[in-house]
């Protein structure tokens, strides 16, 4: 993937394109982006997944080993079984009440000093994480919480695995990205980033594994409005950066369950490829543990669970008491700083109020410009 | 809507004459049906839901047509056990009872017109009348009383030997679908009465020849019950009824079928591209482009009635999803029409992904098979093969400092015994460079700018547009049209003896301002439609006549 080499480390990357390509930079000022039209260019996504920093056997970050979940706890707090009522209803019950009972088994956190994410507050704390490229002061205690879950680890655990191929399959977690006043995808000091909910499928490339640049995507924003969100961004060295907003990232669990999550001060930082094809980054803020953990508990049933050594009810505990953000009126914080990784591929976006685009394509800029 | 229906009230477009003095007609052909014909003649008479498959082998391109291959084919054993295979599924599908589970309909209740009284025994008068129906529609013509008669027994055989009334009637329907009669279309001539010592196709041969033509079917019971009447052999008549083909939907299938074979699309079936080189090259894409293009031309030809000409220069055409990825273009789901812009260089029939991607190797662009295409299929001229021993090393291994296109073409141009007929074909396919292998826009190939000067026979063109004018403006886009529809519409390859009428067509084609619908009716009014020579068959025995035809040729 030497062209995602290039293009994804920003101002060095569109150097070496240049010089490998020999190009003279006028001719690099003319690269054809068909993507950007009237200054606007949207994305879709195509890839997310938490923030979660992974050594190959776990060691390093998770020096106590993962957590155990619900076949392990079910055998420990019933070794001798019992009622369906006294046994499993408990224990799904727990899982939707946790609070209702104690919880005293070991939960293991994440104890590694590396972690994807940003720094959210400005400072570098004791808690903090440095990002693989030595950035310090990450703030990411949702991994910090949900690190040592084989669940979440990707690339198989389960969580991890279907919500990557939701992202593609699912028509819920269609997640728009439109920059408007776009002067430049190398340098423009202000754009504007709307996310949107789209509706319509993704287009595979022809060995059907890879989505394909150039799709178009319709406007969802009849019954999705509240995904809609306008964030202030800026684009330098090819990297867009949006200015904090609450928004509500959609997302959808287990065969397209909608769903969302809350999260609060959230910023978007995206690499863009010179060629607007392509953007990948993250998205990183505060996700409120209400709806992280009402996704888990509407839609990842403890027979899945079961496969990843996730117990909710732990969870739920480990979530609280690692919040860092967005406290209430009592002091007690309600949300955790987190990271999704996140890819895009360059999307036409139809708005609703548009007639067909297509039609109309004769008052706008050239896609295909006409030969110079 | 029926062939006869309101045809008196619309009003007949003059039919030119185009048939000079001294035109003896064309030559009567025993060609083997299309699958498309086939396909559409069992979903006319039994529906639109039923599978027929296609048991068919593909037909020899003969004079720029597979359809005048059809005149020239015949039907190998292995294609028989196909076709058989073929007509027990259709003839199971018709008589089948249905099953609410299987959510199959009962199509006999609808396409069998009586009940018989016990399913399990016999009824010669409703097999009979199922028989008489189903057989005129698919023989094209009545079938004689004791044919009809020698079915129903059989019929009553089959049904006696299963204790099933409609597995027996299944059993004929099956024959009836493999019969050479059916599958093999016979031109039966008669002597022509208006012009002694001629020779004409007889009433049922002209409705075929007129359906085939027009719609790619075979007739209908409004054009057979015309045929019985007579009304074809009636200048004023059958411009009615030809009026009224060209006013039907059917229409559309019709043109459709022809430009399908005029440009060669049977190629889509095999084209593959390098998912490496063109990733976004999907099936979608590759089926998606070969619509666009038969959408282009419906909606320009038949909707719009346009000027055939302005297909090469027209920037309106249809869009989907799948390929607005290589267009690189926003699009809404389904088809929705398209205007490209006017600094696009899309413009016209060359700039579509159909022509551009079948115009090239599986990951580079060719402006040889682009140029080959532009002069065999749109200008009816012929390209020579190349020699058996040619390099091909200098292009499958360019030199590095061969970056475009146009740098290993070149190639070609130095060694004389290429260079003859890369002359001819390269030229104009260069001017396509700014389109890769898969129709997809480019500036530049490996770093360098690319150079779209070219010429069209003798005419400097730079660039998509102005080739496309070039195009519009070449005199044999026009009569390479007439030829090679006339050639379609009679059934076989052009002879010598047709070039009277196609220089009569061109010069009234022009007349109309060159509109397809017009073209289409002056071919189906003129006398040299119907009028054949050197007949092989001269009696009008619907029994013998198609089986003696086949024999003869």
């Amino acid at each position: 993937m030497k062209s995602m080499k290039v293009w994804s480390t920003g101002a060095a990357g569109a150097a070496m394109l240049l010089a490998s390509s020999a190009m003279t930079p006028s001719a690099a000022e003319t690269l054809n982006i068909p993507g950007l039209q009237n200054g606007t260019i949207g994305f879709v996504l195509t890839s997310s997944a938490w923030g979660l920093y992974q050594t190959p056997d776990g060691k390093a970050e998770c020096p106590e080993g993962f957590n155990e979940g619900p076949r392990e706890q079910f055998k420990a707090l019933y070794p001798n079984g019992g009622t369906v009522e006294g046994t499993q209803l408990e224990r799904e019950s727990a899982a939707r009440y946790p609070m209702d009972k104690e919880d005293n088994f070991a939960y293991r956190e994440v104890k590694g000093a590396v972690g994807i994410g940003m720094n959210l507050d400005g400072k570098v704390g004791a808690n903090d994480f440095t990002s693989p490229d030595g950035v310090k002061g990450v703030d990411n205690q949702l991994y910090r919480a949900i690190g040592c879950t084989r669940l979440f680890r990707g690339p198989d655990g389960t969580y991890a695995h279907f919500t990557e191929m939701w992202v593609r399959e699912m028509g819920f977690n269609r997640v728009l990205v439109e920059l408007t006043g776009v002067d430049s995808l190398e340098n423009d000091p202000q754009v504007d980033v709307t996310l949107y909910r789209g509706k319509d499928k993704l287009i595979t490339d022809a060995s059907g594994a890879n989505i394909i640049a150039g799709g178009s995507n319709r406007v969802e924003d009849r019954f999705s409005k509240r995904f809609t969100k306008t964030l202030k961004g800026k684009i330098e060295n090819g990297v867009l950066v949006t200015a904090p907003a609450d928004l509500d990232w959609v997302w959808s669990v287990f065969y397209d369950h909608p769903g969302y999550y809350g999260i609060k001060q959230a910023r978007l930082q995206l690499n863009l490829a010179p060629a607007g094809d392509r953007a990948e980054g993250m998205i990183a803020g505060y996700t409120t543990i209400d709806t992280f953990y009402q996704q888990l508990v509407r839609a990842w049933s403890t027979h899945h669970s079961s496969y990843g050594g996730l117990s909710q009810p732990s969870l739920f505990r480990a979530l609280h008491r690692l919040a860092d953000g967005i406290p209430d009126e009592k002091g007690a914080m309600t949300a955790l700083s987190s990271s999704i990784q996140v890819k895009f591929v360059q999307s036409f976006i139809e708005h609703p109020d548009a007639k067909v685009a297509a039609v109309e394509s004769t008052t706008k800029t050239t896609v295909e410009p006409a030969r110079r | 809507m029926s062939c006869s229906e309101g045809a008196s009230e619309r009003k007949v477009a003059s039919a030119p004459a185009v048939t000079p003095a001294d035109y003896h007609g064309t030559v009567a052909h025993v060609r083997r049906i299309t699958p498309e014909q086939y396909q559409n003649t069992v979903h006319y008479i039994f529906g639109r839901d039923l599978e027929v498959g296609n048991p068919f082998a593909p037909l020899r391109r003969t004079d720029g047509l597979v359809a005048a291959g059809a005149a020239s084919a015949g039907v190998t054993t292995g294609e028989l056990q196909q076709l058989q295979r073929s007509a027990s599924s259709i003839a199971a599908q018709v008589v089948d009872k249905g099953n609410i589970e299987q959510k199959t309909p009962s199509r006999r209740d609808f396409l069998v017109p009586c009940k018989p009284a016990d399913p399990a025994v016999a009824d010669d008068a409703c097999a009979a009348k199922f028989i008489s129906q189903t057989s005129r529609l698919l023989y094209r013509r009545p079938l004689p009383d004791a044919r009809v008669t020698e079915l129903v027994a059989t019929a009553h055989k089959g049904t006696t030997d299963l204790k099933d009334f409609y597995a027996g009637l299944g059993t004929v329907l099956e024959g009836m679908l493999i019969d050479p009669k059916v599958l093999l279309i016979a031109d039966v001539v008669e002597p022509d009465p208006a012009h002694p010592g001629k020779q004409r196709l007889d009433a049922y041969s002209l409705a075929s020849r007129l359906s085939f033509f027009l719609w790619n079917a075979a007739p209908d019971d409004a054009l057979l019950k015309a045929a019985e009447k007579g009304d074809l052999f009636d200048a004023k008549k059958r411009a009615k009824i030809v009026e009224m083909m060209i006013a039907s939907p059917r229409l559309e299938d019709g043109v459709r079928a022809f430009f399908d074979d005029m440009f060669g699309f049977e190629d889509f079936a095999n084209l593959a591209k390098d998912p490496t080189a063109y990733p976004m090259m999907t099936g979608a894409v590759i089926k998606d482009a070969r619509e666009q293009t038969l959408r282009t031309i419906v909606e320009h030809l038949l909707v719009e009635k346009k000027d055939y000409r302005d297909l090469y220069t027209t920037r309106s055409t249809f869009m989907s999803p799948a390929l607005a990825t290589v267009y690189q273009v926003p699009t809404k789901p389904g088809w929705v029409p398209y205007e490209f812009p006017k600094d696009s260089p899309r413009v016209g029939l060359l700039t579509q992904i159909s022509f551009l991607a079948l115009g090239a190797h599986p990951a580079r662009s060719s402006p040889t098979y682009r140029g080959k295409a532009l002069r065999e299929k749109m200008l009816c001229q012929k390209v020579p093969a190349p020699p058996a021993n040619v390099d091909f090393s200098a292009l499958e291994n360019p030199a590095a400092s061969h970056r475009t296109q146009r740098d290993r073409v070149d190639f070609h141009l130095q060694n004389p015994v290429c260079a003859g007929c890369h002359k001819i074909t390269d030229p104009m396919g260069l001017v396509l460079e700014n389109f890769d292998g898969a129709g997809r826009f480019r500036t530049t190939e490996k770093g360098a700018v690319i150079d779209v000067t070219g010429t069209l026979d003798g005419k400097n063109v730079d660039g998509p547009a102005q080739l496309g004018q070039a195009m519009h403006d070449h005199p044999a886009l026009t009569s390479c049209l007439v030829r090679r529809l006339y050639s379609y519409g009679t059934g076989g390859p052009l002879t010598r003896g047709d070039n009277p009428a196609i220089e009569a067509l061109n010069k009234a084609f022009g007349e109309t301002g060159y509109r397809v619908p017009d073209l289409l009716r002056m071919i189906a009014n003129s006398d040299a439609f119907y009028e054949v020579i050197a007949t092989p068959v001269e009696q009008k025995s619907a029994d013998a006549g198609a089986a003696q035809s086949a024999a003869a040729h």
